[in-house]
C-alpha cells in the first residue's frame, strides 16, 4: 500500500569531507560537523529539530556499541528521541526511509537525517595493514554457523551476484564498458568539493590493468573504504513552508520512497529466496518509489546510486529498468549514461571516487541529487542504497523539484 | 585408514591452533600519527570477545557433516521445497508448518561460477587462492534442492582458478578425512575430474583424491622459440636475484622464508630457491619441490621479469604474477600464494631502495 499521508521535504544539507581516515575527528565531532552545517544551511536552530535518525552501519568501526547514544547531546538532540538505523550499505537510505515516515505520519514537522562513520581505525596487527581488518569486520555480516566460516568477506559478496549475473547473460559487463564508466565517474567528481578521490585522473587503460581485487572485479573498479558524516533536514510542507520564507529557497521534495530486502538463501524461486543473478531488491524497490511518485524511470533525469562495484551499478541501473537485464554495456555503449547522454548517473563521483562512508553515503549521494537538479534544472531525480551480504538491501527515493 | 569422525576430531584436538594468531594482539600502546594539521593520538585497543557459540539446533546437521559424513536438508510436509542446509525448522510460505529432516546426495550442480578469493581475511591467510561457490544437491527423488548450500569449491589440478567451475557443472561432495563439525569438512570437486569409482563412493574422502594434477596444461613439445623465451627469462631471474641482495627492502620481501619451486612451461622447466632473503635460479629441477608452478607461454614470465628489472617510463605494464594465478595463466600445483605475492613486492622494493633507477 503507498499511501502518501502528507508531503516531505529536504530543506538542508550538510557535510564533511570524504577521507579515508580522519585522525583528525572522531566520529562525535564528524557527526557534530555535519548537523551544524545542515542547521546553517537551512537557516534553523537545532532547537527547532523534533527528532533524529541516525544512520551508522558498524559498531566496531565506531569502536562503540550504541554509538549514537555518545552524540545525543552534542548534535542537539537531548531529551528529543533519536533513533539509529544499521541496514548494511542501505543504512543511509533506510535512515531517510525511517525519517521520512515519521514526518508523513503527522508525527514531526522537522527532523534530522545524519549519517556517520568510522572505518580506518580497523588494523590489522599482523598484515600490518587496515585492509584486512576493515574486510574482515564487513565480514562479520555474513551468518556464523553456514557461510563465514568458509572465509566470507565483503568483496565475496558483490563478485557472487557479478559473476552469476554474467553467468546469465555471457559478454554484458564488459570490461571496456566498465573501464569507460569507471574514468567517467572520475571526471564527474572532480566537482564535487567534498569528494575522497579529488584530484585524481583513472583512464579508462588503468582500470584494465588494475590489480584484482576478487574476480573479474579490478581494484580500480571498487568503491573506497570512507569516513565522513551527512546531516539532511527533512520537513512536513508547511514547516518548509515557514523556513523557505527564510532562506528563499525551495526544497526538495521526496515524492516516492520504495524498500525492499531479498532472502538471506540462495534459491531458484524469487518469491522466496535470494535468486543469485539478480540485484531484485533494487527492481522492487524502484517500482514502488517510482509507482508512489507517478512517474516512470524515463522521467527520472539524475540518479545516485549505491555503487559499490562498477559491474554491480550496471546491474543496478538494469534492476530500475534504465536498459534492459542483459543490455548493461548499451550504458555505455549507446551513450546512456556517458557525457551529453539522457541519464545523469553518480554527478558526485559515487561511492568509487566520491567516497562511502557507509552511514551516510545515501545522503552524500542526496546532497549531491539535490545540488545538480538546482544547478541543471532538473525535475526529477532518485537515490538508491544496497546491502547486506549478497546486496540483499534495496532502497529508493524519488526526489522532485518543483519550479 | 580413514579415521571415523570422532576420531580424527582427537587427532585433530591435538593440533590444536589459536582462534585467531598472536600476531594480531598488539601491544598496548598510544603512539602519535601525523593528521594533515598536526599531530595526534592514536591508541592500540581491540574490540575483543572470545565466544564458545552455540550451534543451537544447527547441531544435528553438524553431527552429520563429522559423524555420518553426510548432508540432510528440511523438506516441508505441504509444498515440498526441500532447502540446505537446513537453516530452519518451519515453513513460513505454508505459514510455519513444521518441516521434517531428509537427506540428501552428495552430488548436484554448480549455480553460478564461483568466487575464488586470494585476499583473505587474517583468519584465512594461508589458504589462498581458494573458492567458494553454491550448490544445489540432488534429492532421493532425482530432483535438486530449491535452495543452494555455500561450499569450498577445488580442484584436482592445482590451483582454482577461472573455467574449472561454471553454472551448471555437476559436482560431487566430498568430506575432509578429519571433520570437527563445521562447514570446512565438505567440499565440492568437478564430477569430470573424478573417477567412475571415485563418484560412485559415498563418502568420498580428500584422502582418496589425488590432488596437485598439473597434467591437463598441455605444455606440448618446447618449440625453439619458446626455448629461446625460458632461456630470457632464467636470464632476467638470475639478474632479479642479483638484485635482491642490494636492496633491503626486497630482501626482507623475501626473508623467512624457504622453498623450492619447479618451472614448468612451454618452452621447458627450471627451478628457483628462496632461502635467507635469496634467490637462486637453477636450470634442473627438485625432485621434491615445495611448490610447482606452470604456464604455456614463458613470455608472460619474460614481460614481468623485465618490467621488475628495468627502468621503466610508463610505469609496470605487465599483469602482477598474483593476478595471473587468479586469472589462471600461472597454474600452481597447490594452494599457497605466499610465494607469488612476496615475489610479487620484489619488482616496487628493487625501486624504492633505487636498485633499479626510475628513468
Amino acid at each position: 500500500m503507498n499511501n502518501k499521508v502528507r508531503d516531505v521535504a529536504i530543506v538542508g544539507a550538510g557535510m564533511t569531507p570524504c577521507r579515508s581516515r580522519w585522525v583528525e575527528k572522531t566520529f562525535w565531532e564528524l557527526a557534530q560537523m555535519a548537523v551544524s552545517e545542515a542547521v546553517h544551511d537551512t537557516g534553523i536552530h537545532i532547537q527547532e529539530v523534533e527528532a533524529g535518525v541516525a544512520g551508522i552501519y558498524n559498531d566496531i568501526f565506531e569502536f562503540q556499541a550504541i554509538p549514537e547514544s555518545g552524540f545525543q547531546g552534542i548534535v542537539g538532540l537531548q531529551n528529543k528521541p533519536l533513533m539509529r538505523v544499521s541496514n548494511g550499505g542501505a543504512t543511509g537510505a533506510y535512515a531517510m526511509l525511517a525519517a521520512y515516515n515519521m514526518v508523513a505520519s503527522g508525527q514531526y514537522d522537522l527532523m534530522l537525517v545524519l549519517g556517520v562513520e568510522k572505518a580506518l581505525d580497523c588494523y590489522d596487527f599482523e598484515a600490518e595493514s587496515n585492509t584486512p581488518a576493515v574486510v574482515q569486520t564487513i565480514g562479520y555480516s555474513w551468518d556464523p554457523w553456514f557461510e563465514r566460516p568458509l572465509g566470507a568477506h565483503a568483496s565475496e559478496s558483490y563478485a557472487e551476484v557479478i559473476q552469476a549475473y554474467m553467468d546469465e547473460y555471457p559478454g554484458d559487463l564488459a570490461p571496456m564498458a566498465r573501464a569507460k564508466i569507471v574514468e567517467l565517474l572520475c571526471e564527474q567528481a572532480q566537482n564535487n568539493p567534498y569528494a575522497q578521490r579529488l584530484g585524481e585522473k583513472v583512464t579508462a587503460e588503468q582500470v584494465l590493468h588494475s590489480r584484482y581485487v576478487v574476480y573479474p572485479v579490478r581494484s580500480l573498479e571498487t568503491c573506497v573504504y570512507t569516513e565522513g558524516a551527512c546531516a539532511l533536514i527533512f520537513a512536513s510542507a508547511e514547516m518548509a513552508r515557514k523556513i523557505k520564507e527564510r532562506n528563499g529557497r525551495e526544497p526538495i521534495w521526496l515524492t516516492g520512497v520504495g524498500a525492499a530486502n531479498e532472502p538471506y538463501f540462495v534459491g531458484n524461486d524469487i518469491t522466496r529466496y535470494k535468486v543469485l543473478h539478480r540485484i531484485y531488491s533494487d527492481h522492487v524497490a524502484t517500482k514502488k518509489a517510482l509507482s508512489m511518485a507517478g512517474i516512470t524511470i524515463n522521467d527520472v533525469q539524475v540518479i545516485e546510486l549505491h555503487d559499490a562495484f562498477i559491474p554491480q551499478l550496471m546491474i543496478t541501473l538494469a534492476e530500475m529498468g534504465v536498459v534492459p537485464l542483459g543490455k548493461a554495456n548499451d550504458l555505455v555503449e549507446e551513450g546512456i549514461i556517458m557525457s551529453g547522454g539522457k541519464l545523469l548517473v553518480n554527478p558526485s563521483g559515487g561511492l568509487v571516487f566520491g567516497g562511502h562512508f557507509v552511514g551516510g553515503s545515501n545522503m552524500m549521494s542526496t546532497w549531491s541529487a539535490m545540488r545538480e537538479m538546482r544547478a541543471r534544472n532538473l525535475e526529477h531525480g532518485l537515490i538508491h542504497g544496497t546491502g547486506a551480504s549478497l546486496s540483499m538491501y534495496g532502497v529508493v527515493i524519488v526526489l522532485e523539484r518543483r519550479a | 585408514m580413514a579415521k571415523t569422525g570422532k576420531q580424527a576430531a582427537a587427532a585433530a584436538k591435538s593440533k590444536q591452533q589459536p582462534v585467531i594468531s598472536t600476531a594480531m594482539l598488539p601491544m598496548a600502546a598510544i603512539t602519535e600519527v601525523k593528521g594533515r594539521d598536526g599531530t595526534y593520538l592514536q591508541r592500540n585497543d581491540v574490540m575483543f570477545t572470545a565466544m564458545k557459540h552455540a550451534q543451537g539446533e544447527f547441531s544435528e546437521f553438524f553431527f552429520a557433516l563429522r559423524d555420518e559424513a553426510k548432508v540432510f536438508g528440511h523438506r516441508c510436509p505441504q509444498c515440498r521445497h526441500l532447502i540446505i542446509p537446513p537453516f530452519m525448522k518451519r515453513c513460513p510460505a505454508c505459514n510455519f508448518v513444521e518441516m521434517k529432516k531428509e537427506y540428501v546426495k552428495d552430488v548436484g550442480v554448480m549455480v553460478a561460477t564461483p568466487v575464488i578469493t586470494v585476499f583473505a581475511p587474517s583468519r584465512f591467510k594461508g589458504q589462498e587462492p581458494f573458492g567458494t561457490g553454491r550448490v544445489f544437491l540432488q534429492t532421493e527423488d532425482g530432483k535438486l534442492s530449491d535452495t543452494a548450500m555455500l561450499v569450498r569449491v577445488r580442484t584436482t589440478r592445482g590451483t582454482i582458478r577461472p573455467g574449472i567451475y561454471k553454472k551448471g557443472t555437476p559436482v560431487k561432495i566430498a568430506f575432509a578425512d578429519a571433520r570437527e563439525g563445521q562447514m570446512l569438512d565438505l567440499f565440492a570437486v568437478p564430477q569430470e575430474e573424478l573417477t567412475a569409482k571415485q563418484l560412485a563412493k559415498s563418502p568420498l574422502l580428500e584422502s582418496e583424491i589425488e590432488w596437485g594434477l598439473l597434467a591437463d596444461i598441455e605444455f606440448g613439445r618446447p618449440t625453439p622459440q619458446l626455448q629461446k623465451i625460458l632461456k630470457q627469462v632464467k636470464f632476467h631471474l638470475q639478474k632479479l636475484a642479483a638484485m635482491i641482495p642490494r636492496s633491503p627492502r626486497a630482501t626482507a620481501n623475501l626473508a623467512n622464508w624457504q622453498r623450492t619451486v619447479n618451472v614448468r612451461t612451454g618452452g621447458g622447466t627450471f627451478s628457483f630457491v628462496v632461502h635467507e632473503g635469496k634467490l637462486r635460479v637453477r636450470d634442473e629441477v627438485a625432485k621434491d619441490p615445495d611448490l610447482i608452478v606452470g604456464v604455456k607461454d614463458p613470455s608472460v614470465l619474460l614481460a614481468w621479469l623485465q618490467d621488475s628489472t628495468e627502468a621503466l617510463g610508463g610505469g609496470f605494464q605487465s599483469p602482477a604474477l598474483t593476478d595471473l594465478v587468479i586469472e589462471g595463466t600461472l597454474v600452481l600445483n597447490k594452494p599457497e600464494l605466499e610465494t607469488i605475492t612476496r615475489l610479487d613486492r620484489v619488482p616496487r622494493s628493487l625501486r624504492r631502495d633505487q636498485v633499479v633507477m626510475r628513468p
